[in-house]
């Protein structure tokens, strides 16, 4: 068992809420991400948020983000614990997006920019992540010219300049052929394990690909009154510790029998949420 | 099949790309076939290119017709550039609730007719130049705020939250996503609005032939029935119609290369 150990709070979501058209979208949801540090290697934290289409992950996604207000609430991130704004969470949307009008290496100065780098400052640091994420060379490139893989990167490359350490990403694996997913899960740990305080969380209805990179999982759902029937609104439905079970930061760990009994298990409550 | 026969054949295929070598080819012939049946026509009035290219020569030599390609260009450029100002200016602003009424009132403007218009711009404005300008540019700016606009009210919510995701300020959001975001778009509506404004060029000269153009000229050639006068002066607007429009899509090529990048028949 890899030893580890739950340091400070890093992102406190307390009672949010959120109405849209007067309809409970995501209703009085409060969870918590934590340090976690291990001995032997910087270790950042990778926390899939899973839920079936239309539960109210996007809904829940921006707010985390900072781009929309939560109807009540609040969401807590870094170690002073300050109100989550646009920009101090870099987001990578579903698609990769990023500036079509700028080269790949304008792309990160315009985001170097926003921390207050300029000139050749902004330029280097931005080729320093390049190099980073292996995009040394493309600096040239406009996006249209770049494969799906390297787009990824330079999109994860952009918000990692500017948003420190914490990321979000929305449906990473939606629409990627088995391979394509292995290859993002595997960019996800190298992002993760680039420092102790990065933080990424996943959010995706891929219950296989978010066990797989996650060392935590929550459950998105909506609770059932007594009678059965369902209470609008989203909230978290369960939480698995992939840590404390042994599964997470493991080679293969898709092929480990408790793994795939836990698939199993989220599958079917995958049909209730 | 050989790569060569292949390209060749692909030419009455759908969703071809063709070398370019192929597409001059096939405009070579096709404008050739063009002056073939031109040239063959059973219009006995319709006049011969030859015809045509004698009354280019006299309209050059004896009518000044130099002289009435700097001042049409020069009105269109005029044009031009007072409708970029305008219409871009519009078009960016509607990003304001306040301006979007105001944006959508110009644009239905696109319904009126010059002509009726006339009387109220020479009231407003006077006579000569400022009024062919001001027409010119009421005429194009109506389609170029319609174009613009709908192109902006098109960009995605998730391009302005990616902008957001970077910390940028909301007007900071509006020059990275709607002005730099926007702007080979912004080439294309002009290149279109630019040849309506050589459409409308006739009428608005002919408000006040005295200061000539090819509006002018032609409308003069036109009512004295010197067919072979009037599509001389028709296709030298094409030439130059179509230099202005190879022009701006230089420029944005130039300036927005990667524009072209992801199409099929770039």
């Amino acid at each position: 068992m890899i030893q580890y150990e739950v340091r400070q709070t890093l992102v406190s979501v307390k009672n949010v809420s959120v109405l849209i058209d007067e309809r409970p979208i995501v209703r009085d949801l409060s969870m918590e991400i934590k340090n976690i540090h291990r001995t032997d290697v910087a270790q950042g934290q990778v926390i899939a948020l899973l839920g079936p289409s239309g539960i109210g992950k996007t809904t829940l996604f921006r707010v985390l983000a900072g781009l929309s207000e939560p109807t009540s609430g609040e969401v807590l991130v870094g170690d002073d614990q300050k109100p989550v704004e646009a920009g101090m969470v870099g987001v990578v949307f579903q698609q990769y997006r990023l500036f079509e009008h700028r080269t790949v290496l304008g792309n990160l100065v315009v985001a170097a920019n926003r921390v207050g780098l300029r000139g050749h400052k902004a330029e280097k640091r931005s080729m320093e992540l390049l190099d980073r994420f292996g995009l040394e060379g493309l600096h040239r490139r406009y996006p249209a010219q770049l494969s799906g893989g390297q787009r990824q990167r330079v999109a994860i490359a952009q918000q990692f300049i500017c948003s420190h350490y914490f990321l979000l990403m929305d449906e990473p694996f939606s629409g990627l052929d088995p391979l394509a997913v292995d290859r993002v899960c595997k960019l996800v740990n190298e992002v993760a394990q680039a420092d102790e305080l990065n933080t990424i969380i996943i959010v995706t209805h891929n219950i296989e690909a978010g066990l797989k990179v996650a060392d935590t999982v929550l459950l998105l759902g909506r609770d059932r009154d007594e009678k059965g029937a369902i209470i609008p609104g989203a909230r978290i439905q369960a939480t698995y510790d992939l840590a404390k079970m042994g599964l997470a930061w493991r080679e293969n760990v898709d092929t480990l029998p408790e793994f795939l009994e836990l698939e199993r298990e989220i599958r079917a409550k995958f049909r209730d949420l | 099949m050989s790569k060569k026969t292949k390209s060749i054949a692909g030419v009455v295929l759908p969703n071809r790309a063709v070398s370019p070598t192929v597409m001059k080819m096939l405009i070579l012939v096709q404008a050739g076939v063009a002056l073939a049946i031109w040239w063959s026509s059973p219009f006995k009035v319709l006049p011969r290119p030859d015809e045509v290219v004698r009354a280019l020569g006299d309209l050059w030599r004896v009518h000044g017709l130099g002289w009435e390609i700097i001042t049409s260009v020069s009105l269109n450029v005029q044009a031009i550039g007072w409708t970029l100002l305008i219409s871009l200016l519009l078009s960016y602003l509607t990003v304001i609730p306040f301006f979007r009424p105001i944006a959508a009132a110009v644009s239905k403007g696109r319904f009126l007719g010059l002509i009726g218009l006339t009387l109220l711009f020479t009231l407003m404005i006077g006579g000569g130049q400022p009024l062919k300008l001001a027409l010119l540019v009421f005429g194009m700016s109506v389609f170029f705020v319609t174009s613009m606009a709908a192109v902006i009210q098109d960009l995605p919510k998730e391009a302005f939250d990616h902008a957001r995701s970077l910390g940028m300020s909301e007007w900071r959001v509006v020059w990275e996503v709607v002005v730099l975001g926007t702007a080979d778009d912004a080439f294309e509506v002009l290149r279109q609005n630019a040849a309506i404004g050589w459409m409308m060029l006739t009428m608005v000269e002919g408000i006040s032939r005295a200061q000539g153009g090819l509006g002018a000229m032609l409308l003069n050639q036109n009512k004295h029935f010197h067919l072979a006068e009037v599509f001389a002066i028709q296709l030298l607007i094409l030439a130059i119609g179509i230099l202005q429009d190879y022009g701006i899509g230089a420029l944005r090529n130039l300036l927005c290369p990667y524009a072209t990048l992801l199409l099929e028949r770039k």
